[in-house]
């Protein structure tokens, strides 16, 4: 495939503030950009620059939904936008998360932080795709707070379709809808203690913070899940998307092009990814 | 096996005049010249004058990627709403390329080859090389991959590497190709030091990492003027009229921001940990390329190093220290 680093015009169609700092935004690029869970994009703000995100939502009738936070430079830029400008969008990058892999196997995806944001699209896609059997969602975070998506996935807990439970690092009472899913204060890493699930059946997907990888992965493992079936989408500096500019290697791969998301039998051979 | 064998002419004098002209009729001449700081530098050939074609070649302080990936190339210009394309290439021609870095094209055509500018800059480059003679630093490796390039002129006979370089020589009226090595410098392959993947995997913890680190200024002189580094950051300008240019500029992987990402996390946090991706990189190239090593051999980073860093002297010591 040639690579033109040409982005798209997009329109921003809609922001919704999430929890502090975070908002969720809605683009329509002129041109449709097929993105599937853990594929990423590149949002471009001609003169201020550019930065690569994933979406947190499947593309519908065109339009790719993305949770951002406001971390730097270019994301401050695109904070102090409106409904109806328009920003530039390339992509999609990367491999995503191997859907056909969950076919018939339990899945038991593990967030902390924003990493909430690309795991429900994955959420979304197993929901849809309805072949998964057992879907469980840990998910960590600061506080109650900062929760993202809260309502909705308490939602899908009270409807049994997912087994929803909570972390949060910091909390001295839980608010009450909270109390309607299994919430601890500590380490997402906790929730995997008492959890009932089949290793040998199960497909994990990980996504957060570092920290979150030197934990869980390993842990995984040791609980029986195979090496092969547990799978992490990694961040990193990103300036094409295409395996051309170098920032994202890590042993030896361009998490863009290859990744971002791998495989802990993968990241074994990887020095430095996790 | 990468055979050296290409279809090679012998010449006249004159013939090779023909040559040139014919090279230089309808694109731009670059060539390696001396300048006064002592320095040698790519450079444009004004006029084709008796004497001012180099009859050998050098390696010049910056390699070709400076043409083929300039330090700063537009990517796009964004103008009342939209994104619109680079400025299309003109046609030019590098005469005096060393055969090293003709290798190192063949690996920049590699890197780049779904890379809509880079080859659209490529298609219009003509590259000559000639004969050159190995100094000190010299670590050149025919059997390292194949080489890029058009034509290459020995001393007496001329070699065509593509086929426009057969269609020039065929133009200028060479018409008894026969196969012929390309004179490789002799002696110099040998005293490269290699290192496996596996050895440079088991010692991410050897002491030298920190102690070349040590003395690394983290100026990236290394990398900027290594004929296969090809790292970019992007940059956008604002022009008066409000329209947007946006480049890709040559980055480097020494530089602190290289490896941050955005809250501040750094994957590569200390000079150690960028000098062993360098090392990385080099030898056992990234994505698709891994497994080739991309050293050609040239000597430039060791000349530039202010500090006397050699990833080939690391090679030898980390070879050394794992033989008991």
């Amino acid at each position: 495939m040639r690579h033109t680093l040409q982005p798209v015009p997009a329109v921003l169609e809609k922001i919704v503030p999430m929890v502090a700092n975070n908002h969720l935004f809605s683009f329509l690029p002129g041109l449709p950009i097929a993105l599937a869970p853990g594929q990423f994009f590149e949002i471009s703000l001609p003169g201020v620059g550019s930065f690569p995100v994933s979406s947190c939502d499947l593309v519908r009738n065109g339009r790719i939904h993305s949770c951002i936070r406001r971390a730097g430079r270019v994301t401050e830029a695109l904070y102090n936008l409106e409904k109806g400008d328009s920003v530039g969008l390339r992509g999609p990058f990367g491999n995503g998360f191997p859907l056909a892999l969950f076919a018939g196997q339990d899945a038991l995806l593990i967030a902390g932080g924003l990493g909430m944001a690309p795991l429900r699209a994955l959420l979304k896609a197993l929901l849809d795709g309805r072949q998964t059997g057992k879907i469980i969602l840990l998910y960590g975070s600061r506080e109650p707070g900062s929760l993202l998506f809260r309502d909705e996935l308490i939602e899908l807990s009270a409807r049994g379709r997912v087994d929803v439970r909570f972390s949060v690092d910091f909390a001295e009472v839980l608010p009450g809808p909270c109390d309607r899913v299994l919430c601890k204060i500590g380490l997402v890493s906790e929730l995997l203690e008492d959890l009932d699930f089949v290793p040998h059946n199960t497909i994990a997907a990980v996504c957060g913070p570092p920290a979150l990888y030197h934990c869980v992965l390993e842990e995984l493992a040791l609980m029986g899940l195979p090496p092969a079936k547990i799978f992490a989408t990694l961040e990193r500096r990103m300036r094409c998307g295409i395996g051309e500019c170098c920032h994202c290697v890590a042993g030896g791969r361009y998490i863009c092009k290859d990744g971002p998301v791998f495989s802990l039998k993968e990241l074994r051979d990887m020095e430095g990814a996790i | 096996m990468i055979s050296s064998n290409f279809h090679s002419n012998p010449f006249e004098h004159v013939a090779l005049g023909k040559l040139f002209d014919a090279i230089g009729a309808d694109r731009v001449l670059w060539t390696p010249q001396a300048d006064e700081d002592g320095l040698c530098r790519l450079e444009r050939l004004e006029s084709m004058s008796e004497g001012s074609l180099p009859n050998m070649a050098t390696t010049t302080f910056l390699p070709l990627k400076k043409l083929l990936l300039p330090s700063r190339e537009e990517v796009w210009t964004f103008r009342a709403g939209w994104f619109l394309p680079a400025q299309e290439a003109t046609a030019f021609a590098v005469i005096g390329i060393p055969l090293c870095d003709l290798q190192a094209v063949w690996y920049l055509d590699q890197v780049f080859a779904d890379d809509v500018l880079y080859r659209a800059r490529r298609a219009q480059a003509f590259l000559v090389g000639m004969v050159c003679e190995p100094d000190t630093e010299c670590r050149c490796d025919q059997q390292l991959m194949p080489l890029a390039g058009d034509l290459f002129v020995g001393e007496d006979r001329v070699w065509a590497l593509s086929s426009a370089g057969e269609t020039m020589l065929r133009t200028c009226s060479f018409h008894a190709p026969q196969e012929m090595p390309l004179p490789w410098p002799a002696g110099v392959a040998g005293k490269r030091h290699t290192l496996t993947q596996e050895l440079y995997a088991s010692t991410s913890d050897a002491s030298i990492w920190v102690e070349e680190a040590k003395r690394c200024l983290s100026c990236g002189a290394c990398s900027a003027v290594c004929p296969t580094c090809y790292c970019f950051d992007m940059m956008d300008e604002v022009a008066l009229d409000g329209s947007v240019i946006r480049s890709r500029v040559w980055d480097n992987c020494f530089f602190a921001e290289h490896g941050k990402v955005a809250g501040d996390y750094d994957f590569r946090p200390g000079r150690a940990n960028r000098l062993r991706f360098r090392m990385e990189h080099k030898r056992f190239g990234f994505g698709v390329l891994r497994g080739q090593n991309s050293c050609v051999g040239c000597g430039r980073c060791r000349k530039a190093c202010p500090v006397d860093i050699d990833l080939d002297l690391i090679a030898e010591r980390l070879n050394a220290e794992a033989t008991p």
